[in-house]
């Protein structure tokens, strides 16, 4: 009886699980006529039994229905820097196919998105960490310990799932374990393209409704250092989606995903989204006003990001951390502002950004003092050489690029928790704990042991 | 008294009859003598005669362009290299490349060339406005095929500054990455 139970069960689950994934098990089977060519048919008609998850990605995306498929993506000219023949499908045919797409194939349909994209600063992602030697520091030396076998672990399995990375390929055209698989979103490829499409628009389905929910921000947007899913999980907002948004509408075209489609915003409504006449953008830096991850809060007046131009020109930058709208910082916050006052009214949009600010500016005095310490401190040589054992450096550390960027990021999403208790409180117990070494070290002209 | 008026009077005329006769002549020879230069030194069999140009002829006559198709036609060298927007722009460009080739050809350090490099900005020598005079009906032609309508709505709406040969990369050069190695 018993027995007979469990089997009835397992059945309905694997039913259940089956449904809510779309049919792999029918997948594998799937024959296409409409729309493809003979190459391109019998790719999905092979993939569709051995990478099913891939296929049935694909049958439900929008480039599904538009007839593009895996060739259109996936194929090569025989003397692109990916160009492989490792999937027995193709070898010794005139196909070549790369397992990575990079943004320069996406661009030849989507040409503005990228343009934007490549405008913000999620394109500096990996160039950026590449380019700064305390990251490379980081990485290597400090957590991989400079292993000769493990010592680029750190990087593979945290930093560039986020950041991206260089892709590098093997002599077989294959990219190594090393770079790949990443979901970063400021990946370089081979074919010269940067960017990463796949970060928020996952891979094979490519969904303009998932990109538009917070989860798609919030794979890298969260923990200590720049916690916003939990932020707009603390704001109002979040509260809203948190109750309701599961029934809300995320599949309007482009531009025309207004409020009525959503009783709150998420990430992709105020960064991105072509509410009232603002029109749409991939350029998320475009609406700042401020830089509030830096250790110092500037303006955002620098113009586009510039690391991908860069890096065209042959050069690995960091890029340009002042990014933002091209005409400053004054009309992105007007954008914002634009995008508050579809639902708020002036004086609330006007109000909140003017205590948020003021915040921003608070923060500026502790991190100007704070730098000022340590600074002295270094002129002094009272502090040690390696900087993360160093009790000054480590609070520093702290108090700008955690807490500081809490208390910043907190105040201007309308975040009470993150802006005061996981924020400014921490930094005022912060300047306490450095002023005391620093009175200490400069008391005894000596680091303490 | 009369007779010299009348001489005075006729010997202009003449004069810029002949004048019109001679300079008409001249101007019809030189602009035969231009158009057949012009003409000549336009396909594959001018641009390719020197050794710097072998991968590129190579590579063109591989590909559909340059002859590689059920048809036989060929799409010549300037068709896609120079502009096609108006007559003086044309010759303007064929005038300073030309001397330009000319002088590296003859001057200038041929190793050094980094054709690759030069690939990668190949929308500076491969002109939309070549592509556009054969391809006339692109713009209706792709309607009916919705990846191409894509692809190719954004250009044609003028929403994106991004020119033909930046998407369709290897046009005109079959594999030219393989042909420059060699």
């Amino acid at each position: 009886m018993l027995k007979r139970l469990l089997v009835v069960l397992a059945v309905v689950a694997s039913g259940a699980m089956a449904a809510s994934m779309g049919d792999v098990s029918s997948v594998k089977t799937l024959k296409v006529e409409r729309g493809l060519t003979d190459a391109g048919k019998s790719c999905v008609e092979c993939h569709a039994k051995e990478t099913p998850g891939h296929v049935n990605d694909w049958k439900e995306s929008r480039h599904g229905h538009v007839g593009v498929s895996c060739i259109d993506c996936h194929s090569v000219k025989k003397d692109n820097p990916m160009a492989a023949q490792n999937c027995p499908g193709v070898k010794g045919t005139d196909i070549y196919v790369s397992v990575l797409v990079s943004p320069k194939t996406c661009e030849r349909c989507h040409p503005n998105e990228v343009k934007e994209f490549q405008h913000s600063g999620h394109a500096r992602g990996a160039l950026q960490v590449r380019s700064k030697k305390g990251m490379q520091a980081l990485m290597h030396h400090f957590e991989g310990r400079d292993h000769p076998d493990l010592k680029n672990s750190p990087e593979a399995t945290g930093c560039m799932q986020c950041h991206g990375t260089i892709i590098e390929l093997d002599k077989d055209k294959r990219p190594t374990a090393e770079t790949w698989p990443n979901y970063g979103i400021g990946n370089v490829y081979p074919d010269g393209g940067v960017g990463n499409c796949k970060s928020c628009h996952s891979a094979h389905k490519f969904s303009i409704e998932e990109a538009r929910k917070p989860a798609a921000c919030a794979s890298c947007h969260l923990g200590p250092d720049h916690p916003d899913i939990e932020i707009y999980n603390n704001s109002m907002h979040g509260h809203i989606y948190n109750t309701e948004g599961s029934t809300w509408k995320y599949d309007s075209a482009p531009d025309a995903w207004e409020p009525g489609d959503y009783r709150a915003p998420t990430c992709a409504t105020c960064h991105m989204s072509g509410i009232g006449n603002l029109k749409t953008t991939h350029n998320v830096s475009r609406r700042l006003k401020w830089n509030i991850w830096a250790p110092v809060s500037k303006l955002r007046d620098g113009g586009y990001e510039t690391a991908v131009k860069d890096y065209e020109a042959g050069k690995i930058t960091k890029g340009n951390a002042l990014a933002g709208h091209k005409d400053g910082s004054k009309a992105g916050r007007a954008e914002m502002e634009q995008v508050c006052k579809s639902c708020h009214s002036t004086l609330h949009t006007k109000s909140f950004f003017k205590m948020a600010d003021k915040h921003v500016e608070l923060y500026n005095t502790y991190a100007k003092d704070a730098k000022k310490m340590i600074d002295e401190l270094t002129k002094k040589g009272l502090m040690k050489k390696d900087k993360w054992s160093d009790e000054a450096f480590r609070i520093w550390y702290h108090l700008w690029h955690h807490q500081g960027r809490r208390m910043r990021q907190g105040a201007l999403m309308g975040a009470p928790d993150y802006a005061h208790w996981h924020g400014v409180f921490e930094l005022q117990q912060n300047i306490r704990e450095l002023e005391t070494v620093y009175n200490r070290r400069i008391k005894t002209g000596k680091i303490e042991e | 008294m009369s007779y010299n008026m009348e001489k005075k009077s006729k010997s202009p005329i003449w004069f810029i009859l002949l004048l019109l006769v001679l300079g008409g002549t001249l101007g019809m020879l030189v602009s035969f003598g231009v158009a057949v230069g012009v003409h000549e030194t336009s396909d594959d069999k001018f641009c390719t005669s020197c050794h710097t140009m072998q991968p590129m002829a190579d590579s063109y006559l591989a590909d559909k362009h340059g002859g590689n198709n059920s048809k036989g036609l060929k799409v010549k060298c300037v068709e896609c290299h120079l502009p096609h927007d108006g007559l003086a722009n044309y010759l303007l460009a064929k005038a300073k490349t030309g001397l330009h080739d000319f002088r590296v050809q003859t001057f200038g350090d041929l190793n050094s060339i980094d054709w690759e490099a030069k690939r990668k900005h190949a929308k500076h020598f491969v002109y939309d406005s070549g592509c556009m005079s054969c391809h006339t009906n692109l713009r209706n032609a792709t309607m009916s095929d919705p990846k191409a309508f894509i692809a190719h709505k954004e250009y044609f709406e003028g929403r994106t500054d991004k020119k033909c040969v930046e998407c369709h990369k290897n046009v005109g050069h079959h594999i030219l990455g393989d042909y420059l190695k060699k």
